[in-house]
């Protein structure tokens, strides 16, 4: 079965991606709020991840005992196999439509 | 110090997600929560906090991780649609596979729950009260405290001055307005006199009250003296017609009102209650020096409408330091409070209140009686279903091993009371529509109230029922809750556990005393009521009719009615014999002054009733024309300290100014109601005191003689009503309190009955089913059906014979300090009263146990044996 991805869920990935080893639930939505300069809510940001972790894109994992959030730790977050497909997959499809698209890259229309 | 997150939102969050892993979700909160406070406020930081701790309770990713941690798929602790679907069903599953229990169930249940419903419909409805009134958060009443010496009492009224000082020296008034509600007269009109009550008041009261005028202008209406506003109910009772403005009303004690508006009837929730308003200025100017304006007031009432920002506490200061011109001296003080227009139906008792009140005290009685009604049905559930848990335990074993939690489990028998509770809900409704006319009847200000189903008060049922659901089922769904399912799916559970064995014996013990209590007291009312009636008052009551002479001249009266046949004798009276009469003072000596009853009779009246002498003679016709002389009874001699009923002719009193002789002396006769000892009573002469006419007839045809005495009425008097009525009658009617209260004891007394039977039987039927192995071996081995039957009935005659140990003192010391309070000439409570009732409650208990023993002894121990 053909997975797709809501552009949210997009955004999630990429930027665990870019985020690496550092990937953990503040990290990730400070990263998409001062990128995308939008406000996430942090009830959508775990359901979001919650999901892909289903959908088998995203593994994770506790990390150990930290000083600055009362000891819990936290749990990291990595991009898997399929996940990286997916992203990819993604991608092609929008290259194609782009380069067959109308639209010029110019935004001063 | 170091901020830290709200603990609250911490706790509750960790609650909600119970054993799902969110260390990482918790850690995450807080780091947010530090890196916030670097640069927002910590109030801020933790509001953030709170909004993304509910955030995240409500997303997918808490959901997913609870189920993740749950032992099965369908064990969690949220809340799950397919699960309550199942709940239900089986709940409707059991319910129909044990009928005889269900139905035991609802039929308690429904009982217990039909006096609730009319205390609550009673209560939703009495909060509603004024509702209507669009300035009813700003409308205050003036209430006082007056004492006169050592007598103190809270009034409803207020001084008129009052309102004139407020209306000088307290600006935050917007309107002060006053009412008089002693408007109370007839109205001649072409088909006779009808009565007319309403209130005198202000022009303002229009900007005060809401009430729409249809036609006419109100407040001129208000202004103008002998105009009024009148109700279009009124209207139509006068004129059949609503067009009346400009009409005019002529009063049977003299004067016309002219109709200056009209408006729509004022709800039936109302505390002012009136066909008409009148204008103030019509009433008479109070005839009162300005200091006793201070201390005298009936029928006034003072409102105030308060702008909109002031308190009510800026007015309780006023009032507080409120000058009254009353002397220091004086033995009268008074003091003054605000009432809000929400309390005055239901709030403190204040004498001479306007409209009908509901006191708090009644209403905590009533609430009261509810409950006791109530807690014993939802009792039996409760101990019907903890003793039948055998049955239900391996189910819960299943459920148990499949993953089921105790709060499931819990919830599941919480339902299923509750969908009990929502059926006996539909029987408790119908027996509510059974009695509430009759419940309504009772009531003092019936006429005040509607207890009709409304939304409201569907809601409130629901509600109500959902409520009583939860009681009755707690103790069972904690209980089947905390089920091991290992013992339960080997059948191991012990249903009988000993302490609450006990505490069900405790319960089933006070729900007999109450019944018995209920009998009881249901035999010694009936027993005082009927002593009531039998009573010898000390004269004649039977074949005596009293008429109301009304505006009939007493010789004119006499003339023509003795021309009939049956009537015997007339005699004329002040009042009427036994029950009651107005006091006056005697004055003999200096200083000693005596409060006597007294009445005005003829020379026909003493012979008439029948009163017996013991000295002296009867009133001669000469003292009719002047008085001079008075007969007095046993008492009267008793209390001036003369031994011999001789010795008290020929003294005389000052009585009313005048020295009267004592004329003769009459054996003591009750000439009060039964509620009170007879006291110092004199018969005295004045013919203009005349009220009634007391014929003392013979007639077998009741019906041909009222017809023939009307027909002589008519003749005498063309706009009053011929009002005669048999004396023994009138004085019955009196102890018609008796009847109402033998009607409410008797009632709950079914009740509570009722529902103590219903859970007997359930228990009955309970122990019959486990037992029917026992007595089958029993019967093997050679027990008789009278052994089995005593085994069987044994404990639940000690438990009857437990309540009614415990009961009869406890009754019987109730009683015997109520009966006098009800009346001073009282019945006292004999054993007879006590055996009685106990062969009653025993022949029910035994009546309702019976067919089930006798069922259970009966089995051919071949037919139960056989399959084990």
């Amino acid at each position: 079965m053909k997975v797709y991805l809501g552009e949210f869920e997009e955004l999630v990935l990429l930027t665990i991606a870019t985020l690496g080893q550092e990937a953990y639930g503040v990290s990730i939505q400070q990263d998409i709020e001062s990128r995308c300069n939008r406000k996430i809510s942090i009830g959508a940001l775990h359901s979001t991840i919650t999901r892909l972790e289903e959908k088998e894109f995203l593994k994770s994992w506790l990390g150990g005992a930290t000083q600055e959030r009362g000891g819990r730790s936290k749990r990291f977050y990595e991009i898997t196999r399929a996940g990286k497909k997916t992203v990819a997959e993604s991608k092609s499809l929008r290259d194609e439509l782009w380069s067959l698209s109308k639209v010029t890259l110019s935004t001063n229309e | 110090m170091k901020q830290q997150p709200p603990k609250l939102a911490r706790r509750f969050f960790d609650w909600y997600c119970g054993q799902a892993k969110v260390e990482d979700l918790v850690g995450d909160l807080d780091e947010w929560f530090y890196q916030n406070l670097k640069t927002k406020s910590p109030a801020k930081a933790k509001i953030i906090y709170w909004r993304q701790t509910l955030l995240l309770i409500f997303s997918y990713a808490i959901k997913r991780r609870k189920q993740k941690a749950a032992p099965s798929s369908y064990s969690s602790t949220s809340f799950s649609l397919d699960m309550l679907r199942n709940y239900i069903k089986v709940a409707i599953r059991n319910l129909y596979q044990y009928r005889y229990f269900s139905i035991l169930n609802v039929l308690g249940l429904a009982v217990g729950m039909s006096v609730s419903l009319l205390f609550i419909s009673l209560i939703s409805y009495v909060s509603t009260y004024d509702s209507f009134q669009v300035n009813k958060d700003n409308i205050y009443t003036i209430v006082t405290s007056r004492t006169e010496g050592f007598e103190a009492a809270e009034y409803a009224t207020a001084p008129i001055v009052l309102a004139d000082k407020l209306r000088e020296s307290f600006p935050d008034a917007r309107e002060v307005v006053r009412i008089h509600s002693g408007f109370n007269e007839e109205v001649i009109m072409d088909n006779g006199i009808l009565p007319l009550q309403g209130y005198y008041a202000e022009p303002n009261f229009l900007n005060v009250f809401t009430y729409i005028i249809t036609a006419g202008n109100g407040e001129s209406a208000l202004s103008k003296p002998n105009t009024i506003i009148i109700t279009e109910s009124a209207a139509i009772k006068f004129f059949n017609t609503t067009d009346v403005v400009g009409k005019m009303l002529e009063l049977d004690q003299g004067g016309l009102l002219e109709i200056g508006a009209v408006m729509k009837d004022h709800p039936v929730n109302s505390h002012l209650k009136f066909e008409i308003l009148i204008s103030y200025s019509t009433l008479p100017e109070s005839q009162l020096s300005l200091t006793d304006q201070w201390t005298n007031y009936r029928n006034q009432y003072v409102y105030v409408l308060l702008s909109e920002t002031t308190k009510q506490s800026i007015l309780q200061k006023y009032l507080d330091h409120i000058k009254t011109p009353i002397d220091n001296r004086s033995p009268i003080k008074v003091s003054f409070n605000s009432q809000s227009l929400d309390d005055i139906t239901m709030g403190p008792d204040y004498r001479n209140a306007i409209g009908p009140k509901w006191e708090a005290s009644g209403m905590i009685v009533f609430a009261i009686i509810s409950i006791l009604i109530l807690l014993p049905a939802c009792f039996n559930y409760t101990n019907i279903s903890i003793a039948r848990a055998l049955k239900r335990s391996k189910e819960i074993g299943l459920r148990k091993t499949m993953g089921c939690v105790n709060s499931q489990i819990f919830f599941q028998f919480i339902t299923e009371t509750v969908v009990i509770a929502m059926v006996s809900l539909l029987g408790a409704l119908l027996l509510f529509v059974l009695i509430r006319s009759e419940f309504q009847s009772m009531m003092v200000a019936s006429a005040s109230i509607d207890l009709s189903l409304t939304w409201r008060t569907v809601v409130l049922f629901m509600l109500f029922a959902l409520g009583t659901g939860l009681v009755a089922g707690i103790f069972p769904a904690l209980y089947f809750s905390r089920l091991n399912p290992i013992l339960a799916l080997k059948n191991k559970i012990n249903a009988r556990g000993t302490s609450g064995m006990r505490v069900r014996k405790v319960l089933t013990v006070f729900q007999f005393a109450l019944s018995f209590g209920f009998i009881l007291s249901l035999i010694v009312f009936n027993r005082q009521y009927q002593y009531s009636l039998n009573f010898d008052f000390g004269f004649q009551k039977k074949n005596i009719i009293d008429v109301p002479l009304q505006d009939v001249d007493a010789l004119v009266f006499k003339g023509e009615f003795s021309k009939l046949a049956e009537v015997q004798s007339i005699s004329f009276s002040s009042g009427l014999m036994g029950l009651g009469s107005p006091t006056t003072w005697i004055h003999s000596g200096e200083s000693d002054s005596t409060e006597v009853s007294q009445q005005f009779i003829d020379t026909q009246y003493i012979s008439n009733f029948g009163f017996q002498f013991l000295a002296g003679q009867n009133f001669s016709g000469e003292s009719q024309q002047r008085e001079r002389h008075i007969i007095v009874n046993e008492e009267f001699i008793k209390h001036y300290n003369l031994q011999n009923p001789i010795d008290a002719i020929g003294q005389t009193f000052n009585i009313d100014g005048q020295e009267l002789e004592v004329i003769g002396v009459l054996k003591n006769f009750h000439f009060a109601p039964l509620r009170y000892p007879i006291k110092e009573f004199i018969f005295r002469t004045n013919p203009s005191a005349y009220q009634y006419a007391n014929l003392h007839v013979t007639t077998s045809d009741v019906f041909g003689l009222f017809t023939n005495m009307e027909t002589i009425w008519k003749s005498l008097s063309t706009i009053k009503k011929f009002e005669g009525k048999f004396f023994e009658d009138e004085i019955n009617e009196s102890y018609l309190t008796y009847q109402v209260l033998l009607k409410i004891v008797g009632f709950l007394g079914l009740l509570a009955i009722t529902i103590s039977l219903l859970g007997m039987l359930g228990m009955v039927v309970y122990t019959s089913e486990t037992k029917t192995k026992e007595v089958s071996i029993r019967k093997v081995m050679g027990a008789n059906v009278y052994n089995l039957a005593l085994l069987l009935t044994k404990d639940y005659l000690k438990l009857l014979v437990w309540a009614i140990l415990i009961s009869a003192p406890i009754t019987v010391f109730i009683l015997s300090k109520m009966l006098p309070q009800l009346q001073y000439y009282s019945v006292n409570i004999s054993a007879w009263d006590v055996a009685i009732s106990t062969i009653v409650l025993l022949a029910l208990g035994i009546l309702t146990i019976a067919s089930q023993i006798y069922k259970t002894a009966m089995t051919n121990p071949a037919d139960t044996l056989k399959g084990e």
